[in-house]
């Protein structure tokens, strides 16, 4: 039967690329952070180059990223009301404290770093763990508990966004270690046995990613009919060129061969695969957030 | 009997509505509402094509849900359920952060674009509260609205909600919604208007 809508209002958008840009930064963060521990705190000696790298790296964005929050809330003269009025049920209200805690850990953990004190570099790297598992994992919250949006409430959301977060961060520790290398080192040589463990690490964390995805993708369009909908809209709605071509594609599955192919084992492929990857997970965010929020609730 | 507490209800009695988009205006009038956004409007679809054809109405409000989850997710207590059921927000304590927005299964809440700060239907309680009625109630031409306190069993509104087979919006959800519907239409909810990007 034709059931057509003859009158209904506009709703304003929620988040919107603001939020987008804000969760893609602490998943960068917190990508670099975790590569900056496995040196410094696994002892993984092969990764030791990474630390200071990845710590300076997390610091910065994390401390780029609340800004975006700041733009985005309508009253940022306000946001002390943040640490003083505490819903302690809303994950923001999490949120609010991890971006000041992670980016003071991450400060102190650097500061140890190159002080060159090994002991407390591995404590505070151990503590730094966590924090950044939370500070990101808590924007999947965020968007878990937005409960009438298909696209964002499941209970994958969170580590759906801290595995793309570690592959955003393995992508963007490959591009900052070779540009250092290439330009700020002494002996302007790449360490190239670093970037292909690095590329390995990164095609295997594609591939877990993949599999999140394609988890969430079945479990969404075979569910209820709001979740049918959503999965419509990524796959053959309007968000469908940005998900599944630029996201997927080009962020996802092109890099992840260009890693195992061993003829492409060389540094301007693995370049090549880690800006699509950076890319990629930036679409990822968008497609999540925007694309959630896209379809009409009423 | 000991008296229990208020538990402000809506109804909307489906049957009599004429999808006149009076209670919008006078919503909009009684508070302030600023152009381009509402707190109140009626959404009309049709289904089926004439002379088979009819129109359905559906009024919205907020729902004041006894579960709500725009309580749930402020991270500043700006939104608060009051014990009679009535989910307001504090002006003063809001920073619009657009979360209850996003968490809002019925879209009702919409960012004050002079005041910056997150606003919606409260059943107009600043009305309630001096004893007068919503000015929805108020200017609804043919009393298709039915305001009132549902624990009290002589009050209209708990009286038509027990006589008569009444639904709520997307009970799924599990927000508890307390606007309910006489004679709502599935096909008046589940219909959605294609957006542009």
């Amino acid at each position: 039967m034709d059931v057509q809508v003859l009158y209904n209002i506009i709703h304003q958008d929620a988040f919107g690329l603001n939020i987008a840009i804000y969760f893609y930064l602490t998943g960068l963060s917190a990508g670099s952070f975790i590569l900056s521990t496995l040196a410094y705190g696994f002892g993984l000696e092969k990764f030791k180059p990474l630390g200071k790298v990845g710590v300076v790296v997390a610091t910065i964005v994390l401390i780029i990223a609340p800004f975006f929050l700041l733009i985005h809330i309508g009253m940022p003269s306000r946001a002390w009301h943040l640490f003083v009025y505490l819903n302690m049920a809303s994950p923001i209200t999490w949120g609010s404290f991890l971006l000041i805690l992670y980016p003071i850990n991450c400060i102190i953990y650097g500061y140890f770093m190159f002080k060159e004190h090994m002991k407390l570099t591995r404590i505070f790297g151990f503590i730094g763990i966590p924090l950044a598992i939370s500070v990101h994992g808590y924007t999947g919250f965020i968007l878990a508990f937005g409960k009438a949006r298909a696209l964002w409430n499941t209970a994958l959301m969170p580590i759906l966004f801290l595995v793309s977060a570690v592959v955003s961060g393995i992508a963007l520790m490959i591009l900052v270690v070779i540009i250092k290398d290439r330009f700020f080192s002494k002996e302007k040589k790449i360490d190239k046995e670093l970037i292909l463990s690095l590329g390995k690490l990164m095609a295997w964390m594609i591939v877990f990613d993949l599999f999140l995805v394609a988890s969430d993708l079945i479990v969404l369009s075979i569910s209820h009919s709001d979740a049918q909908a959503a999965a419509h809209l990524i796959l053959a709605g309007k968000f469908s060129p940005l998900f599944l071509i630029v996201e997927n594609l080009l962020g996802k599955i092109i890099p992840f061969i260009i890693l195992i192919v061993p003829r492409f084992r060389t540094l301007p492929w693995i370049i090549v695969a880690s800006i699509l990857v950076v890319v990629g997970i930036f679409f990822m965010r968008y497609v999540v957030v925007v694309g959630g929020e896209f379809a009409p609730l009423l | 009997m000991k008296k229990k507490a208020i538990r402000y209800a809506m109804l909307f009695d489906l049957r009599k509505c004429i999808g006149c988009h009076a209670c919008a205006v006078a919503c909009k009038s009684e508070n302030n509402v600023p152009l381009g956004v509402w707190r109140s409007w009626v959404k009309k679809v049709e289904k089926g094509q004439y002379p088979n054809s009819k129109e359905f109405f559906l009024p919205l409000v907020c729902n004041n849900c006894e579960k709500p989850i725009c309580v749930t997710v402020c991270p500043v207590w700006a939104s608060i359920r009051r014990p009679d059921g009535i989910v307001y927000i504090d002006p003063h304590r809001c920073i619009g952060c657009r979360y209850c927005m996003a968490a809002c299964p019925y879209g009702v809440r919409y960012i004050n674009p002079l005041k910056k700060i997150a606003e919606k239907c409260y059943w107009c309680h600043h009305r309630v509260d001096a004893g007068l009625k919503p000015a929805c109630v108020m200017a609804c031409p043919t009393d298709a609205i039915i305001f009132g306190d549902l624990e009290d069993p002589e009050s209209e509104v708990a009286k038509s909600v027990t006589k008569n087979a009444v639904q709520v919006i997307k009970p799924e959800i599990g927000t508890a919604p307390h606007t309910f519907y006489i004679g709502l239409d599935i096909a008046a909810v589940e219909a959605k208007q294609e957006r542009e990007r």
